[in-house]
């Protein structure tokens, strides 16, 4: 690093002025730096709440001064300076550039860079606004805050887990990016806790990347942990509760309204006596709001305890987190806690030996209720109102311990489960469900590194790091014995038990991972002449993984309280299981960089890194992965000396390769089935190798009015070519497994753009960050015996993008029998009056999968962007972050299944618009418990979901001068608190193709207080 | 610059030497059965479980074959009920339509498209049996596997003609339904292999094969009723014969139907039960005349062999429809043996294997002697023994009418009464017909048997048939998988 001499020089150009008494005064003067006049400069008085800027030519008024006060003059990229005014009424001041600032050091991988000589296409996360977000991921603070990284939750129950993807989706397979946390690498980052971090950075180019060859084509997320600064030493406690609530919850309908649709869709179906009409008014009927019986309001709070400082030998930071989540759903059932603690130890040993630590504990705990697929939620949205949440006491079949309706309409004598039981109760009480549910993981985490830094020469550096990722993960569950006896285990050994979880049974699994990394690195830095910088980093890395597991069950549990759920409570002689397997990986790796910058102004870096890994055959063991990239500094040439608005321009170019592994241990390999039936479980690959991701970016910085103005943009075209397919075998080869091959080909290319504005002029500061990006995804190639990978709801085909929407199109509804006879000429089979009306493709008059269907919708966003705002007035503060994707589609299962199926579930309101006789709506069906076209996939359930989202909004207010404390900030915050989506199910932002009504996101309010000892 | 040097051999040494220690890229698999480690060696009970476990795609367990509840690729339980029963006049999806399971509707109503899992169903059960085979045969064939197992070659003979019986069962099933279908006679060696594979084979190629593993099969059966004595649910010599028999049936040859019946007749073993209901009967398995061919279900028993169709007809599945009841005579006690109906408990004894109760153990019958002596009256009538066909369809009336009722009462006098002799070949292929439907209900015989009389087009056409129903479509999903190099059938 040259470390340049900070110059101070102050210019004092005035005269002494009228009397000395404490008058305020009109005080003016210019500001400039070495090259002449500052416009834009920051001018305030300290302490008090008058400020101005200077104007085109450099210069400043400003009134009313004491004439004991002092002037801070401020401009992003220069040193502020503070004056006193002594009685002076012009003040000219030469303001020096900041070195460290401008110059501000980024990690690259391995080793670190000025920013200002980066040429890959590099996001620095603004962690500070990040605090803001008060998300308990650290995966979902990412979101909308740099271009090209889409976030999305797979669930709203606490401690869901968040997919980031980082420009778009590369793979068929597993696209979750690589995280580097302290140098050590992980694929989730869920156990961190956010107010530790230090920087956080999106490698999204091949040439920041593909120093981390095999891992990285996915993207890179680099991240570090807070650490003491000298000398300070400071204690920081927060706290923040919060209130949860379900949001964009849909109506369903009402007992009276149920019984109304239900004999409609009767009628529509069958002829003869309605057997819903004559149950209209029966009194054993109840008037059930599902929905509000499931959710009540929820809580999450957060408290962090930070302390840290240090001596110039040594610094220090502690911290203690805690994070617990109780979540909307009824019971205590839903939960999600987390216990962080953290140690971050540098220590300059000798003058040339540094080490350090960076050490992470997480403890967690998550209580699960079934939240996705056939969750309690869906089966809430599907029971019917007329069934009462509990069941009479008179009833025979009542229990304290289980006062919970589940068939109350079930005719127990003889086996007919037939018409009483399918004309209302179709699936279980999701509040029963809630209510029994003990499904538990914890999770104890250790995470961190050791390294010792020796200096060799001035110039070279020796660095080890070794890092550990050790888990323990334990799930427990116990399912309850509850329900009715529906007989279904007569003449077994458990005749007589409910028809849930029968018989009850506990089952454990307990499991370990441990990944060691080991890399050691040299890094050679040096400046020649003053105007050639050079540098050079080798290195060598060992990644090694070894997970385990355990688990085991019994059943039919003689007591089944708290107490006594485990193993050994349960019946010794049957239905007792256990299991226990093991898998491992390593990966060893060579890796270099080299970069060379002339006189600021021309850059260029290559990097190589060379990958070995146990996951593939030794055919294939080593893939290599090179990058090169080169920028320019336009803004530095002589011509652009006079241009002074302009701060910053630079162009930057890469090339690079960068590789996938994400594949499960062993692919390569032809295995047996192991157990009672012998036979293949799937073929092997012993060709498989590594998918690469070539990348080209081209990307321009802009730096305005002193880099007030910053902004970025980039494109890039990603390729990547022999992707890991698992390709199935047609059924004809029995029950094999996918044989993973290289076969497909994926592009994706985008602009990406941000813009960075800082205003801080007077008092009323404040600053936008905005980013947005597009992204267009091609399936260019796919193996030639797997031309589409199928899917029931999306397929992925060449020419396509990834996994989109294919079915048929809804163009109406038939009318009447005249418009079916004249459409489907060919054949109209059940089609009646009231049927959706799909378009008939080839026109031979009827429907066929083969001809008639198309592609109806594309599950990758076309578009995502994010915007926050920040502001500050005197001790307010003020913050405001918004999100929101475009130009995606979501397939809408739940819609289905709630307003469409032929089974009669509890509908929408929305029902009550369907088709009713001719001219009635030519946009839903008419209600039936026969199909009335619904049941095939199509348009009607792909739904835009485009949505745009505030985030976040806070307002803070900071005390200072309360005694022992330097400072004090109280807040409040509210979080989704405003959408804006034309999608009909629960929340548009969850992930996964097809919504099968998961568990909802929640809005929340969170009061929170911030204190500085 | 000699410390440079230095320290980058330090590294390098201290990498490579963890490396090398670890031996950290070359470790062996964990837990996984790889082909070097047990190819040159099975055991004895691998080679037995290669057979054995080849009998499953018959079984009615639910999810005895695939697990995992998969109603969408139609894989819960063996859907011949929804193919030959449900997709003829004989039975309805449910007492109450209703929208469950409305792909059993689409094939009852004839709207279904390639896409409809009840053929996916059938298609990866026999298949899933197929490829079993092929293994076992690839194996009971080589002789230094055989050896090394320590098989006795009675018991490789016992096993390869099963092998070669079930496979032949599974193919007649598969040609049946679908007419032309990928012939796979060996397991392919390599991924590749497998998808070249992928193609279909003309009809009579796939029936020459079904006739060669049959002739393979018969010689190298004993002639015992049950080939083992332990396991008497084992495809016998008579199961071979008789599908051989059933084989020739459907290619309307008449001689060798005939011939083949006497030769199972030779046997020995088979003939009507007194009862009715004995060859469905729980407690009677393998202790009755009739029943030639069936699987053993068994309750209690890991893994799992229970009667799953005892489950789906406790929610309401498989109702008669008005016309299946409406063609049983007065008080033929058969009709409550094949359903109990709508005024009774709502039950098929027949499927279940009690008269009273809705147990796990029924086994799942598939060729039984009454089936036989029918297709002998068809060929008899065919090939003009007029007398011959009448005095089988009396046996069969008489065999009915003396049985007792589900209650177990005495039909009363007067019931199915004999029918006159005939020579009018149409007369008596009608009332052979009309006999087929009632003896046989919900025994999943139905649909071939109107579609090899011909007579699908006129009986199903209200419902929606048309000529080329008389394949069902090939899986979309396979068509797709092998990315189109297998076909469909016209129509579709």
């Amino acid at each position: 690093m040259i470390k340049k001499q900070i110059i101070y020089n102050l210019l004092f150009v005035g005269t002494l002025l009228f009397g000395s008494s404490l008058i305020a005064q009109t005080i003016t003067g210019v500001v400039s730096d070495a090259s002449g006049a500052l416009p834009g400069v920051n001018v305030l008085v300290k302490g008090a709440s008058i400020g101005t800027s200077t104007d085109f030519d450099g210069k400043y008024t400003i009134d009313n001064v004491k004439e004991n006060a002092i002037l801070v003059f401020s401009f992003l990229g220069y040193n502020t300076q503070e004056i006193s005014v002594n009685s002076q009424t012009v003040i000219n001041v030469l303001l020096t550039e900041d070195a460290q600032s401008l110059d501000e050091v980024v990690l690259v991988g391995y080793s670190s860079r000025k920013k200002s000589t980066l040429t890959g296409a590099l996001s620095v996360v603004d962690v500070e606004g990040l605090t803001k977000a008060r998300t308990e991921n650290v995966a979902q603070a990412l979101q909308g805050q740099v271009a090209g990284v889409q976030v999305a939750s797979n669930s709203g129950a606490p401690g869901g887990n968040f997919e980031v993807s980082i420009r778009g989706v590369g793979t068929i397979g597993n696209n979750t990016p690589l995280y580097i946390i302290d140098g050590v690498p992980s694929r989730d980052i869920s156990f961190l806790n956010q107010s530790d971090i230090k920087t956080m950075s999106v490698l999204k180019d091949a040439a920041a990347a593909s120093i981390y060859g095999a891992r990285a084509s996915a993207g890179v997320v680099l991240i570090t942990t807070k650490s003491g600064a000298k000398g300070k030493m400071t204690l920081e406690a927060s706290y923040y509760y919060g209130i949860q609530n379900a949001t964009n919850l849909p109506t369903m309908l009402n007992a009276d309204q149920y019984m109304d649709v239900t004999e409609k869709a009767w009628n529509n179906t069958f002829t003869g006596t309605n057997p819903y009409t004559a149950d209209k008014g029966r009194s054993d009927f109840g008037d059930t709001n599902w929905l509000n019986e499931l959710f009540n309001p929820g809580s999450s709070q957060n408290l962090q305890l930070t302390a840290s400082g240090g001596s110039d030998k040594i610094q220090y930071l502690m911290s203690l987190g805690y994070y617990g989540e109780d979540g909307i759903v009824v019971y205590d059932n839903d939960k999600y806690q987390r216990l962080n603690f953290r140690t971050n130890i540098n220590a300059q040993l000798t003058d040339k030996f540094k080490v350090g630590t960076n050490l992470q504990l997480t403890y967690s705990i998550q209580d699960k209720v079934p939240s996705t697929g056939e969750s309690l939620i869906r089966f809430a949205l599907l029971r019917a109102p007329v069934i009462p949440l509990y069941k009479d006491v008179n009833d025979p079949t009542y229990s304290v311990e289980d006062p919970f309706t589940d068939m109350p309409f079930f005719t127990p004598s003889g086996y007919d489960q037939g018409l009483n039981r399918t004309m209302y109760e179709m699936v279980g009480n999701p509040i029963a469900q809630a209510y029994f549910s003990d499904d538990r993981t914890t999770k104890f985490q250790t995470f961190g590194n050791i390294y010792g830094e020796y200096k060799l020469l001035k110039d070279l550096t020796f660095r080890s790091n070794v890092g550990i990722d050790l888990s323990f993960y334990h799930d427990k569950t116990f399912n309850v014995n509850y329900g009715d006896d529906d007989e279904g285990a007569d003449g077994s050994i458990d005749e007589g038990l409910g028809r849930r979880n029968r018989p009850n049974n506990l089952g454990e699994l307990r499991g370990e991972a441990f990944t060691f990394t080991f890399s050691n690195t040299l890094n050679y830095l040096k400046t020649f002449n003053e105007k050639h910088d050079f540098s050079a980093m080798v290195g060598t890395e060992l990644v090694s993984n070894y997970e385990s597991f355990i688990g085991a069950s019994r059943a039919r549990f003689p007591y089944t309280t708290d107490e006594f759920r485990y193993l050994d409570q349960g019946e010794l002689s049957i239905d007792v299981n256990n299991s226990g397997n093991a898998s491992e990986y390593g990966l060893f790796s060579v890796f270099g960089s080299t970069s060379y910058v002339f006189d600021n102004k021309y850059m260029v870096t290559a990097n190589l890194r060379a990958d070995a890994s146990s996951r593939f055959s030794e055919n294939n063991r080593w893939g290599y992965f090179p990058s090169v990239s080169a920028g320019w500094k336009i803004s530095d040439e002589d011509f652009l000396n006079d241009v002074k608005w302009l701060s910053n321009l630079k162009l930057r170019a890469s090339w690079g390769q960068v590789g996938n592994q994400n594949i499960d241990d062993y692919s390569y390999l032809e295995l047996l089935r192991a157990g009672d039936i012998p036979g293949k479980e799937r073929f092997g690959n012993p060709d498989l190798k590594w998918e690469t991701s070539t990348q080209k970016n081209i990307g321009i910085d802009v730096g305005l009015l002193g880099n007030k103005l910053a902004l970025t943009a980039e494109y890039y075209r990603k390729n990547t070519t022999d992707i890991l397919l698992p390709v199935g075998l047609p059924g004809i080869h029995g029950d094999l497994a996918p044989t993973i091959v290289n076969a497909g080909e994926v592009s994706n290319n985008g602009f990406e753009f941000s813009v960075n504005y800082r205003n801080s002029d007077n008092e009323f500061k404040y600053g936008i960050n905005a980013n947005l990006s597009t992204l267009t995804n091609n399936v260019e190639k796919l193996h030639p015996n797997v031309p589409s990978i199928v899917s029931d709801k999306y397929r992925t085909v060449v020419g396509q993008s990834l996994n989109s929407y294919y079915g048929y199109r809804m163009i109406g509804i038939y009318q009447n029998q005249a418009e079916i006879d004249a459409y489907l000429s060919a054949g109209s089979g059940n089609t009646q009056p009231g049927d959706i009306k799909f378009e008939d493709v080839n026109s031979d008059g009827k429907i066929s999968p083969d001809f008639d269907r198309e592609f109806i919708g594309s599950s990758i966003p076309d578009l995502i962007y994010g915007l926050s705002f920040n502001a500050e007035y005197k001790k307010f503060d003020f913050s405001l972050f918004v999100q929101g994707v475009e130009g995606v589609d979501k397939y809408n299962d739940g819609k289905k299944i709630v307003d469409y199926d032929t089974r009669p579930f509890n509908y929408t309101t929305a029902i009550l618009g369907a088709w009713d006789g001719e001219g009635s709506t030519n946009s839903m069906p008419r209600v039936a418990f026969n199909d009335n076209g619904s049941s095939s996939v199509s348009s009607l359930f792909v739904e835009d979901a485009s949505y745009f989202r505030l985030q976040n909004i806070e307002l803070g207010y900071t005390l200072n001068g309360i005694k022992g404390l330097q400072d004090m900030r109280l807040y409040i915050s509210g979080k989704n608190l405003f959408t804006s989506t034309d999608y009909t199910g629960l929340d548009p932002e969850v992930s996964g193709l097809v919504d099968n009504g998961t568990y909802p996101s929640s809005t929340s309010i969170l009061f929170g207080v911030n204190v500085k000892f | 610059m000699k410390n440079i040097f230095k320290s980058i051999l330090i590294i390098f040494f201290l990498t490579a030497t963890l490396v090398g220690c670890t031996g950290e890229l070359d470790n062996e698999p964990i837990g996984k059965l790889t082909e070097n480690l047990v190819d040159t060696e099975l055991a004895e009970v691998t080679l037995e479980a290669l057979v054995s476990s080849s009998y499953q795609p018959l079984n009615n367990t639910l999810n005895g074959v695939v697990p995992g509840w998969r109603w969408d690729l139609g894989t819960v339980f063996r859907n011949d009920i929804v193919l030959q029963d449900i997709a003829s006049n004989d039975m309805n999806k449910k007492w109450n339509p209703d929208g469950d399971q409305p792909w059993m509707d689409k094939v009852s109503d004839f709207s279904f498209t390639s896409e409809n899992q009840a053929f996916n169903g059938i298609w990866v059960y026999d298949y899933i049996g197929i490829n079993r085979l092929n293994l076992g045969i690839g194996f009971l064939n080589d002789e230094e596997t055989v050896q090394n197992a320590g098989m006795t070659e009675a018991r490789k003979n016992q096993l390869l003609s099963e092998a070669y019986f079930l496979r032949a069962y599974y193919y007649f099933d598969l040609v049946n339904n679908f007419g032309d279908v990928p012939l796979l006679s060996k397991s392919p060696e390599s991924f590749q292999e497998a998808l070249d594979a992928s193609l279909r084979s003309p009809k009579e190629e796939v029936l020459a094969q079904i006739a060669l593993d049959l002739t393979n099969a018969k010689s190298l059966a004993s002639s015992a009723k049950y080939p083992d004595a332990v396991e008497p649910w084992r495809a016998s010599k008579g199961a071979i014969i008789a599908l051989q028999a059933k084989v020739a049936l459907f290619a309307e040859d008449w001689s060798t139907v005939l011939s083949l019946i006497t030769e199972l007749d030779d046997l020995g073993y088979y003939g009507l039960n007194t009862e009715y209901f004995d060859s469905f009967d729980a407690d009677l398995e393998f202790m009755d005349n009739e029943v030639i061919l069936a699987y053993d279900h068994q309750a209690n028993e890991t893994p799992n062999i229970n009667n799953g169709i005892r489950f789906v007809i406790g929610w309401g599945f498989f109702a008669p429809t008005n016309d299946f009841m409406n063609a049983f005579e007065s008080n033929d006690p058969r009709l409550l043996y094949t359903t109990t109906g709508d005024a009774g408990d709502k039950r098929s004894p027949k499927l279940i294997g009690s008269r009273t109760g809705l147990i796990e153990y029924g086994n799942k019958v598939y060729i039984r002697y009454a089936d036989v002596l029918l297709w002998k009256a068809e060929a008899q009538n065919e090939t003009g023994d007029y007398d011959g066909a009448v005095a089988i369809i009396n046996q069969i009336r008489e065999r009915a009418r003396t049985s007792t009722d589900v209650n177990g009462i005495a039909v009363p006098a007067g019931t199915l009464l004999d029918r006159p002799s005939s020579t009018d070949p149409s007369v008596i292929k009608g009332w052979l017909m009309h006999e087929r439907r009632v003896e046989l209900g919900f025994e999943s015989q139905r649909f071939n048997d109107l579609k090899r009389w011909g007579t699908a087009s006129t009986e199903l056409s209200s419902k929606g048939f048309q000529n080329h129903h008389n394949l069902y479509p090939i899986p979309q999903i396979d068509i797709d998988k092998s990315g189109g190099t297998i076909t469909q059938n016209p129509g579709y």
